[in-house]
């Protein structure tokens, strides 16, 4: 006799079995004495247990009663489900962040791909009627030169 | 475990203070300018017969040697910082026979007189923004040149 007949038998006491099962129960009752013995401790178990069990008498309807346990486990699983609330400057934090990030890489874009200078040529103006001036512009090392070609022995020249 | 944004976080206050200090790093007084002029000599001699001169620092002569100049090396011969406000003219003496008058026009742009013996010579406006220099230069004596170096510094 196994595990699962000997649960069956106590489901046939119980009296959970389908007519189909129950036939098949009473047809290994009859030709199995270890099966009867078993079934007759187990029906003397269950006379002995009978007298202790309490009979709770529920205030609401089974439904109600199921319901409100089945409300409660929603309740705390959406409650888990929530996310812990963020303070208001940290919330204030991540958009502000996020627009000095713009603000900075915008900056950095037009300092690298931007024009590359907005110098404007030198306005150059001579005073001497034997003076000329070439202007001369290098936009890597951002340097203008102006040239005054005065003469060597002007007295300009000598700047010492 | 490492929340989600604190990544986030951490990039935003980086910005933050990036910007902080930018701003803290900016001109106290809007419209003025910090100036240098350097008076340079040039010439294809390895020593200058002045002791008091010294070669000009090794960036600056770079820069000099880029451009389309003969010379082959350079000498400091007088620098001279100052700070001049918008709409302010500051005259300065570079050597005996060298004066400069420089104006602040505003928006970082200067004009710039050179006077020899007294005499004005030479009137120069230009946008002079902190990346830029503007060098003026002429024949010196012995084919050698002279140089006034003008720039915004720090």
């Amino acid at each position: 006799m196994n595990q699962d007949f000997q649960l069956k038998l106590q489901a046939y006491l119980d009296g959970e079995l389908t007519e189909r099962d129950t036939r098949e129960v009473e047809a290994v009752l009859a030709g199995d004495p270890e099966a009867r013995a078993l079934l007759t401790e187990l029906r003397n178990t269950t006379d002995a247990l009978a007298d202790f069990e309490t009979d709770l008498k529920l205030p609401e309807t089974r439904d109600f009663f199921w319901s409100k346990i089945q409300r409660q486990i929603q309740r705390q699983d959406t409650l888990a489900e929530r996310p812990t609330p963020v303070p208001f400057w940290r919330r204030l934090l991540i958009p502000t962040g996020a627009f000095a990030v713009l603000v900075l890489v915008g900056w950095i874009g037009f300092k690298s791909f931007g024009p590359a200078s907005d110098t404007e040529a030198a306005v150059v103006e001579t005073f001497l009627t034997d003076a000329g001036a070439m202007t001369y512009r290098d936009e890597v090392e951002g340097m203008t030169v102006v040239w005054l070609s005065y003469p060597a022995e002007n007295e300009f020249a000598e700047f010492e | 475990m490492m929340r989600p944004w604190s990544s986030t976080m951490r990039l935003a206050c980086l910005a933050l203070a990036f910007l902080i200090v930018t701003a803290l790093a900016a001109p106290v007084r809007a419209g003025e300018l910090k100036l240098e002029a350097i008076l340079i000599w040039g010439t294809d001699d390895e020593k200058s017969p002045d002791p008091k001169h010294k070669a000009v620092d090794s960036r600056l002569a770079k820069k000099l040697k880029k451009m389309p100049f003969k010379w082959r090396n350079y000498f400091e011969v007088n620098r001279v910082k100052f700070n001049l406000a918008e709409d302010q003219t500051q005259k300065i003496e570079l050597s005996k026979e060298c004066k400069i008058k420089v104006r602040n026009l505003g928006k970082s742009t200067v004009e710039i007189y050179f006077f020899g013996k007294g005499e004005l010579v030479s009137k120069i406006s230009q946008s002079l923004t902190k990346d830029e220099c503007l060098v003026t230069g002429g024949n010196a004596a012995n084919l050698t040149a002279w140089f006034v170096m003008l720039r915004q510094v720090d």
